[in-house]
């Protein structure tokens, strides 16, 4: 386990030490197709899956609250 | 006289200086404040509002309150509108509100054995237990510093259904920097549930434990029916003496703009579960109990129990390319595991295609799979000697795949209007998803997105 978190540990300053995008040169990175997240309307979906499967969290999901037991 | 003149004069000089200091403090503090004018642009411009709707059906053979035999025909109609206020330039207050509705054959025989056909896993029963309502609102407020590179928020939620009631508060802190390259954040949310406890209508009847004092107005008597396989059934069944369920979960947040044209995050969240996590409904049979049944209905043994404690731990990442004006390519995977000794991957690739300027395709498919719980096993195979058991096959090993198909419409200047709102976007989707089990399941979902004038 404290492997594993130093691995993202050291994944994350690699990241942090990339290039430095500017604002105007990131209309490509905004793009609503380019969001890391769900999109809105796939919510429900992925509220199906936390009912439905045992994994849960590290997708912006929900992590707790309500049963899903039908 | 004289000296009561100029005392009096000297009052009102002092008045007139005092006033003139605190006008001068006054306009000199405005003009400091003022004389920065630095250009805020605001973090939502409008009133937004999005209508979220799906339909979801599933079926298999596996369900969980018939103990792992029975049908697992489900379907669930939800409606969600989430309304996005602009408070200030930095402020936002968001309302999310959901109402679904679901029947469902497995719940329905919680209780069976309602008349009018003989007592089947496979078969609903027309109990009240077959349909119900969830609704939840959420309430979220969220707050920007002036240079956008801190974000404060928190939200409270409630959801309610017949037998569940669940209630929640959390909050996040989002940190910006590197010039907006690099985004940390952290997250905590806490869950306050409760269930209404109902088990099996067998469990409820006279003697077997269960008081059946709930309201569904089953009215099932045992002695009314003919007991075939083993006629002397006795369960050792024991109540839950507890109904509550409290999750706490921390999540961390990590994302970072790697180029002009690819972005990624990763995501760590840990949950703890407390409290009742079994489903008092769901039945199990043993291996080591002759089985008995009413009609072609095998009675509950007892119900699933499952340990009063869950810790899960989920690790994910996401990495996204803009390819060029066609296409970009968004993927996901996520390492789970916790300490019922499930451990499952996901991974998930999508290729949005913009074929015109309004309009989007989104195919995709996604890779699932688990391990079992320690408390797993399938009907009939579990030992009444156990502490802890379930033939819940949403705990068994298994894998599964999904295929998935959208379109989009968009209009940046969300030109067609209904009143003072324009029509922003549109988006349909259909998703099939498949595990190596008989479980299947569909979902089509649509999302209509406005903004205000």
């Amino acid at each position: 386990m404290i492997k594993k978190l130093l691995l993202m540990a050291m994944i994350t300053f690699f990241f942090i030490s990339c290039v430095v995008v500017k604002e105007y040169e990131k209309v490509n990175i905004n793009d609503p197709d380019m969001a890391l997240s769900e999109k809105k309307c796939d919510r429900n979906l992925t509220t199906a899956h936390s009912y439905r499967e045992a994994a849960v969290g590290a997708n912006g999901g929900k992590t707790g609250g309500g049963c899903g037991c039908n | 006289m004289a000296a009561a003149v100029i005392n009096t004069k000297n009052q009102l000089k002092n008045i007139i200086l005092f006033m003139c200091v605190f006008a001068f403090a006054k306009a000199y503090s405005q003009t400091s404040q003022d004389s920065p004018k630095v250009y805020k642009k605001r973090v939502l411009e409008t009133i937004e509002v999005d209508f979220l709707s799906s339909y979801y059906s599933q079926d298999g053979d596996n369900a969980a309150v018939s103990g792992g035999i029975g049908s697992e025909e489900l379907t669930d109609v939800t409606g969600t509108i989430v309304v996005a206020i602009p408070l200030n330039d930095d402020d936002v207050l968001t309302i999310d509100a959901s109402v679904s509705a679901y029947t469902s054959a497995s719940s329905s025989n919680v209780n069976p054995f309602d008349g009018g056909q003989p007592a089947d896993p496979f078969v609903a029963s027309s109990g009240a237990s077959g349909a119900d309502t969830w609704a939840n609102v959420t309430a979220s407020y969220s707050h920007s510093s002036d240079d956008r590179n801190d974000i404060w928020s928190a939200k409270v939620s409630i959801s309610s259904e017949y037998d569940y009631f669940s209630a929640g508060v959390g909050g996040s802190y989002t940190k910006l920097f590197n010039e907006k390259n690099t985004e940390l954040s952290v997250s905590g949310n806490v869950f306050i549930d409760s269930w209404s406890l109902i088990y099996p209508s067998e469990l409820r009847a006279p003697g077997n434990g269960g008081d059946d004092d709930d309201d569904d107005d089953d009215d099932f008597n045992i002695n009314n029916y003919t007991i075939t396989g083993n006629p002397n059934y006795a369960p050792q069944f024991i109540p839950f003496n507890s109904s509550g369920r409290n999750s706490y979960s921390l999540g961390f947040g990590f994302s970072q703009i790697l180029h002009k044209n690819v972005q990624c995050s990763l995501a760590l969240d840990f949950v703890k579960q407390q409290g009742l996590l079994s489903t008092p409904f769901q039945r199990v049979y043993f291996a080591d109990v002759e089985d008995s049944f009413i009609e072609n209905f095998q009675l509950a043994d007892d119900v699933e129990r499952l340990p009063e404690s869950r810790f899960k731990v989920a690790v994910g990442g996401r990495l996204n390319w803009y390819l060029n004006e066609t296409f970009t390519v968004r993927t996901f995977y996520r390492y789970y595991f916790d300490d019922w000794r499930i451990t499952s991957h996901t991974a998930s690739i999508e290729v949005p295609i913009k074929i015109t300027d309004k309009f989007t395709l989104y195919p995709s498919y996604r890779f699932y799979n688990q391990t079992a719980a320690d408390y797993f096993a399938p009907a009939n195979e579990n030992l009444s000697t156990s502490d802890f058991y379930t033939s819940d096959y949403d705990l068994s090993e298994y894998s599964a795949n999904q295929f998935g198909f959208g379109v989009s419409y968009t209009d940046i200047f969300a030109k067609a209007h209904i009143w003072k709102f324009g029509l922003k976007s549109i988006d349909l989707k259909f998703y099939q998803y498949d595990r190596d089990t008989t479980f299947t399941s569909s979902i089509i979902t649509a999302g209509f997105k406005f903004v205000m004038d």
